[in-house]
């Protein structure tokens, strides 16, 4: 079987991005989610040489650049309190799904920030999605 | 309904909530700043962003008391396997992957978690909990499209 670049890639993030949730329960049974925080924040800053843009980062507004921070720092926010659900019980099996719906909140959301409208599909993932919290929940 | 009221008395369901409001931040932050900024630069500014929190909780000392190397291990291999599947998203991207597919396809890293958790942490889920898993993949794929 010949394998794409692309959906190498494509399956290799698909399977990072699952292991993540198992190792979200597995160290948060050994750490406080606090610590579990603080470690994963540095195991992402060992990333941050192959990702630094250098000058670039001058060139861009400090609107836009103070918008993509705060997106940082929201998701440090989510994080924690991913590693805390866990730490406090949940399981990874219903939190990781549970919380992957967060693209309802947005969809919610969007319409009355950014002025865009939400798309059939979308209404049905929006009430997919509270179901799911619902149904995930029990 | 009675495992529904026991769940809204638990505390990791609220964190859960607090997740997906903390998430939703980052998504809508991200559209409006990556207007401009490509997604690597970007990328680089979020996990700058992340640092603030990192910073509060050692100086509250709330990370202290957890000395198992073996989580610590753990937390640094999450962060890693985070920017390696963003990495590789973006490499996906860049390789000629068509959009719709490689953002639906990595959208279900939720069922790899439940595959792994089930038999390696020994987790059991009910009934409504397996449709709710499922209601969750359909609504996922649906945003990704």
């Amino acid at each position: 079987m010949h394998l794409t670049a692309w959906l190498m890639f494509t399956i290799l993030a698909l399977v990072c991005f699952g292991v993540v949730g198992l190792l979200q329960k597995l160290s948060t049974d050994l750490v406080s989610a606090e610590s579990a925080l603080v470690w994963l924040s540095v195991g992402f800053l060992l990333l941050q040489p192959f990702l630094y843009p250098g000058r670039s980062l001058l060139h861009y507004s400090a609107r836009n650049v103070a918008f993509v921070f705060a997106a940082g720092v929201c998701n440090a926010l989510g994080s924690w309190a991913v590693l805390a659900a866990m730490k406090c019980g949940g399981k990874a099996s219903v939190v990781v799904p549970l919380t992957a719906v967060y693209p309802s909140v947005v969809c919610l959301v969007a319409p009355l920030l950014l002025h865009e409208h939400i798309s059939a599909l979308q209404g049905i993932g929006i009430v997919c999605g509270l179901g799911a919290i619902f149904l995930l929940a029990s | 309904m009675l495992e529904l009221s026991h769940t809204l008395k638990q505390r990791w369901f609220w964190y859960s909530v607090l997740t997906i409001l903390g998430w939703a931040g980052w998504a809508l932050l991200l559209k409006i700043g990556s207007e401009e900024i490509p997604s690597e630069p970007s990328l680089f500014l979020q996990t700058t962003g992340m640092i603030p929190l990192a910073v509060i909780l050692v100086l509250a000392g709330s990370s202290r008391g957890s000395h198992s190397k073996l989580g610590i291990v753990y937390s640094l291999l999450n962060g890693i396997i985070t920017g390696i599947g963003i990495l590789c998203l973006l490499a996906a991207y860049r390789s000629g992957g068509n959009t719709s597919v490689v953002a639906v396809t990595t959208s279900l890293y939720p069922l790899v978690t439940f595959a792994l958790a089930v038999p390696l942490l020994r987790e059991k889920l009910t009934g409504l909990q397996i449709c709710g898993l499922f209601l969750a993949t359909i609504s996922i794929v649906l945003f990704s499209l």
